[in-house]
């Protein structure tokens, strides 16, 4: 009897250690490109937790940046707004479009930390 | 980790499209001194109606007696040059530059067919080095100068071609197609590709010479 409730018990334990990760919610691992209609390259790679350990960021406005009339609004962030909520795909303005909003931030601040990926097939890696 | 690539795509790109520019002004300008001071007379039969009439009349593939003798060749080379200039100049990859560094829109092809077109000009720069091996008249007129610029024309289609695929060491082959588009971009105003610049004033010449002077159409 004994015997059966251990291995019933490892069954269930292991069976919920294995689905566990379909429970938990999607780590990002790459840049939602699904908002350009005809994409040319493979989205880019973006590990989002990883890359902010790695990068040191702990503020979400850093990339989640809220504009107003071309002034960046300190202390508040947009991370629970799209990106193409503003950078619409044409560039409207000052306000960047999508793609080189997308462009702006990720390599502008690789190339100004002299850290991270700048060429094209490094972040849309095939 | 990017220093070789940034040091081509910084400094040695504005050096090679200084080059480029400033040597292709200064051959034109020589060009025309040149002929002020040893055949000013050509200027009493340059004319605009012959010289427009043989440019448009050798742009078009097989409009002249010349181009439908060779047929071949002459779709080879329609094809290889318009894509050399179409690719460099509407690739997506590089308007994305032009934005993300000057802020300029520019027109781009699909990355798909830009790919083509790509492989269109590689392979014509095959067919012009048998061409140059294999045909005893070409072979005649052919000096090492021109094995040269057909690698200098290749080698940014080639590396590009390659790096756009991602097939080998990636980072350093976009540091090499850089490289060759710098050789090329310097290369131009003085090596025989000059005859990008000169090709409209000596095709002028000979147009205004055939129709002005000897009254005779120019094939």
């Amino acid at each position: 009897m004994k015997t059966i409730a251990l291995v019933a018990l490892s069954l269930i334990i292991g069976t919920v250690l294995a689905i566990s990760p379909v429970w938990s919610q999607d780590e990002m691992t790459v840049v939602d490109n699904t908002d350009f209609p005809n994409a040319q390259r493979p989205p880019s790679v973006f590990v989002h937790d990883r890359h902010n350990e790695n990068a040191g960021i702990d503020d979400c406005a850093v990339c989640h940046h809220v504009y107003d009339e071309g002034q960046l609004l300190e202390d508040e962030s947009s991370e629970d707004q799209r990106c193409v909520d503003c950078h619409y795909l044409e560039r409207m303005g000052d306000q960047p479009g999508l793609m080189e909003a997308f462009h702006a931030n990720c390599k502008g601040c690789h190339e100004q930390e002299g850290n991270g990926p700048i060429l094209c097939g490094e972040c849309h890696v095939r | 980790m990017h220093s070789f690539y940034n040091f081509v795509s910084g400094p040695l790109a504005w050096i090679a499209f200084l080059l480029f520019i400033g040597g292709s002004i200064f051959r034109i300008g020589r060009m025309l001194v040149l002929v002020a001071q040893k055949e000013p007379f050509i200027f009493t039969y340059m004319s605009w109606r012959y010289s427009f009439r043989s440019i448009l009349h050798w742009i078009v593939p097989f409009a002249t007696v010349n181009w439908r003798r060779q047929p071949v060749l002459t779709v080879v080379t329609f094809a290889f040059h318009l894509c050399l200039l179409a690719v460099p100049v509407f690739l997506l990859a590089h308007a994305v530059l032009w934005e993300d560094s000057f802020g300029i829109r520019w027109w781009s092809l699909p990355d798909t067919l830009a790919d083509t077109l790509t492989v269109i000009v590689i392979l014509g720069a095959v067919f012009f080095l048998v061409r140059r091996i294999t045909r005893p008249e070409v072979r005649f007129v052919t000096s090492a100068s021109d094995y040269v610029i057909l690698a200098i024309v290749s080698a940014p289609f080639i590396t590009g071609f390659l790096a756009y695929h991602q097939w080998f060491a990636y980072p350093l082959m976009m540091g090499l197609h850089v490289l060759a588009g710098d050789i090329m971009l310097a290369a131009i105003p003085f090596t025989r590709l000059s005859h990008m610049i000169f090709s409209p004033f000596t095709r002028a010449y000979m147009g205004s010479e055939f129709g002005k002077v000897r009254h005779a159409r120019d094939w």
